[in-house]
């Protein structure tokens, strides 16, 4: 392995990274450059040794406390170094664009699937590095007073192995997610969109019970009681070797560590391997049916729309299912949802009722927001076909709301089922759901006309991120404005359903309509010019 | 114009530059390549053509090692590919149809990202890409991000990728998409420069049969997946019954769509 092609290639895909996720890329600016990586980690580091250490000479904790913190960070940070990771590298790999994701700018020189596996690992455990920076720091005022310098070194380490663990991890999805799809059916497209958004449910998923402090807690008394089975999961390997440090047991403490270590290499060596099986791209291939060409969108004709919108609303219909980095705006719903079966007991009906309503509203504002952005440089051949601003509203419009109101109301029927509510909330449910669903895609339609980013990143943010964060703020008040007392008139007492029902309708059908009209102007003006 | 700096002189060889022998590829049912042959000797140019979906860009893939073929043999200056991926690629040239480059690098920093690559001393490398920054009017560009280029300043960085390293076997596909008439005319004359002067054997395709016919010294023409019909010019015009005719009618004649007065006169209906 060629160590100097493995870092010139690491600094490229850090440096591409840095320079990709900012509005100015001036590749001559410090934060363009990857050593700017090496500067948040000392920041990050210095920070919290400097502000603890000060309280520390006024006023040192007690030793047994400071024990006590030590020992309880000390096995999490190797794991939270892996977590961080794995999550966060999983996420912006699955959702990339094509073609910032894609490695065929490697595929023809002359490096091997190791160099190219191990380049993009450093990369990414760099880009990382800065989140265990800051918690070595904390760390280290504790170790100090302790004078625990074996654990806290051996915690450096451990972590900084931690974080090539996750890395592998996350190379190995991502090759995974390239292929596998194909292996399993032959359609290549949709079997990967299928697998990724699988792998993107589990994994935030996992991330949120992961910090959920109830299920964290069953899952610590379960470790503990079966001490042979944390021994058995080689991710924990990392923390049962700094117990064994903090507990003074230096052979099993070297064992644990000797195996993280050769845990690693072994993902190492396994994502090299998918690599190199996968090093190329599978060609596109290009399936011709002979048919007489006919508008095959009749339903879409059904609802209202001319063959022009039908055929645009089609082609966003399309894309929800197939571009992966419209991913993220299917699978968060689906986790939401997931979440709420799964920790739902604890809300009553009520609570139940409008997480439902935040779901659905959230979803709508996503797909709004997202549907003119996602059009990228694309639009220019929008603005040069004979197609009017109306048209686009009206297509976009339907487009958007079709999987948000169908989603929803399947959403809102099930879980109200899941819960056993009878029959007649779970009809006012699903009309105060779909209410907060179409008000709110209209409201991201009115975000989307007017503050769209058109521009080619690697995870597309679609609406400026001001703006974005305003649509956010807006939408949850206006959410709540229709959810609350829509909520508040189904569960409470009949005798006093009516003003709350009453505010809900009232509130839906004034911010639907005005949202409706912000959107309408927001199209025309975007019609008047290119944004670009 | 800085003159472009010419690849130093290979060891006079009786081989094959290219050697393709009988490869086919399947994906699925598809099958995109089936028992294609063909050679390229050092010191010529040979184009593949065919139609779009003929099966190519695949070959051309084979050819780096992208692909696995099926069945068949590849060797590259006398090697498999398969035995020394890595150190054949360094003596390959490779000019991908639509290139894809590090986008958030400048022109600068990714030529030397790829010089690195190829173990271009760093002390050589300003001295071999300068000229072709100037020769193909880069310079000046050469600080911006690869993002803010046109379609024409990609193909050009990806053009300098592929011969700052003097390859010794060059595989260009479609290299003059997005060009501009000078710097094409100046990537045709270098091409066939390097091929006179260097002994670079070179894959060329093109969907221009002027400039196949113009540039190559032989040409394999492939349609669904198979060898059609090989050889020079004269050839092929033999080989189609079309002697002293354009290289447009041999080609159309060879794939079977000569005659496509039906199909505009339904275009124009």
């Amino acid at each position: 392995m060629d160590l100097h092609k493995v870092r010139r290639l690491a600094g490229v895909l850090v440096a591409s990274q840095l320079r990709s996720g900012r509005s100015t890329s001036n590749p001559r600016s410090l934060f363009g450059q990857p050593r700017i990586l090496w500067v948040a980690d000392l920041v990050l580091f210095l920070a919290p040794v400097a502000l603890l250490g000060q309280s520390f000479l006024a006023r040192a904790p007690p030793v047994a406390t400071a024990a006590a913190i030590l020992n309880g960070l000390a096995p999490f940070l190797p794991l939270s170094a892996v977590g961080v990771v794995l999550v966060a590298g999983t996420l912006f790999e699955l959702s990339a664009t094509a073609r910032f994701s894609g490695s065929d700018a490697a595929n023809w020189l002359p490096i091997t699937p190791g160099e190219y596996v191990a380049g993009s690992t450093s990369a990414i455990a760099f880009s990382y590095s800065p989140a265990v920076a800051l918690l070595l720091g904390i760390a280290l005022p504790f170790a100090a007073r302790l004078d625990a310098w074996p654990l806290y070194l051996v915690c450096a380490l451990l972590s900084a192995v931690a974080l090539y663990e996750g890395a592998f991890l996350v190379e190995m999805v991502r090759a995974a997610s390239q292929r596998i799809g194909a292996a399993a059916s032959g359609r290549r497209g949709t079997a990967s969109f299928v697998l990724r958004a699988v792998v993107l449910v589990l994994v935030i998923l996992a991330f949120d019970l992961a910090l959920n402090p109830v299920f964290l807690f069953a899952a610590v008394h379960g470790l503990a009681t079966l001490p042979a089975i944390t021994a058995a999961i080689p991710l924990l390997w990392a923390s049962q070797a700094l117990d064994a440090v903090a507990s003074g047991a230096p052979f099993l403490a070297a064992a644990f560590a000797l195996g993280q270590l050769a845990f690693v290499a072994g993902l190492g060596v396994l994502a090299a391997r998918l690599r190199s099986r996968y090093w190329a791209p599978a060609p596109v291939e290009v399936r011709l049916a002979e048919h007489v060409y006919a508008s095959p969108h009749p339903w879409l004709a059904a609802l209202g729309l001319s063959r022009t919108e039908s055929a645009l609303a089609a082609k966003d219909l399309r894309g929800l299912l197939r571009r992966r980095e419209l991913l993220p705006v299917l699978v968060v719903p689906i986790v939401l949802v997931l979440l709420l079966a799964i920790e739902g007991g604890a809300f009553g009906t009520f609570g139940v009722i409008l997480w439902i309503g935040w779901v659905a509203g959230f979803f709508g504002l996503l797909v709004g927001a997202s549907s003119v952005g996602q059009e990228r440089r694309g639009l220019q051949l929008l603005f040069a076909l004979p197609v009017t601003d109306r048209d686009v509203f009206r297509a976009k419009t339907v487009a958007a709301l079709i999987p948000v109101v169908l989603g929803s109301a399947l959403m809102a029927v099930a879980i109200d089922t899941w819960f056993r509510m009878p029959p007649v909330e779970i009809a006012a449910s699903l009309a105060l759901t779909v209410s907060v669903a179409v008000c709110l895609v209209l409201w991201g339609l009115v975000f989307a006309s007017r503050f769209s980013d058109f521009q080619e990143r690697p995870r597309p943010q679609f609406v400026r991120p001001g703006p974005m964060l305003a649509a956010t703020g807006s939408g949850i008040v206006l959410l709540a404005a229709i959810a609350v007392p829509g909520a508040l008139a189904i569960t409470g007492p009949v005798s006093a359903a009516l003003l709350p029902a009453t505010g809900a309708a009232v509130a839906a059908v004034a911010i639907g309509t005005l949202a409706h009209r912000f959107a309408r102007t927001g199209f025309a003006r975007l019609f008047r010019e290119l944004p670009f | 114009m800085a003159a472009l700096p010419s690849a130093p002189t290979s060891p006079t060889s009786n081989g094959t530059a290219l050697e393709v022998d009988g490869i086919s590829k399947s994906f699925g049912a598809t099958r995109a390549l089936s028992a294609v042959s063909f050679a390229v000797r050092p010191g010529e140019i040979v184009g593949l053509l065919g139609p779009n979906g003929a099966g190519k860009s695949t070959a051309m893939k084979a050819v780096l090692g992208l692909l696995r073929p099926d069945t068949g043999r590849i060797r590259v200056l006398g090697r498999s590919i398969g035995d020394d991926p890595v150190g054949l690629k360094s003596q390959i040239g490779y000019v991908p149809e639509s290139p894809s480059l590090y986008e958030f690098l400048t022109g600068a920093e990714y030529l030397d990202f790829v010089a690195d690559m190829y173990g271009l001393p760093p002390e050589r490398r300003a001295e071999r890409i300068r000229p072709y920054l100037d020769g193909l009017e880069l310079a000046g560009h050469e600080d911006a991000l690869i993002s803010s280029y046109s379609q024409g300043m990609r193909q050009k960085v990806a053009l300098i990728a592929g011969l700052l390293h003097r390859p010794r076997l060059l595989i260009l596909d479609e290299p003059l998409n997005g060009l501009d008439p000078r710097a094409a005319r100046v990537v045709k004359d270098l091409v066939r420069e390097r091929a006179t002067h260097d002994r670079v054997g070179v894959l060329f395709s093109t969907h221009v049969l002027e400039i196949a016919q113009a540039i190559c010294d032989r040409l394999v023409i492939l349609d669904h997946g198979t060898v059609l019909a090989s050889g020079t010019v004269d050839a092929l015009r033999a080989q189609a019954g079309l002697a002293g005719s354009g290289l447009e009618d041999v080609f159309l004649a060879l794939t079977g769509t000569g005659d496509l007065s039906d199909v505009v006169a339904a275009l124009g209906r």
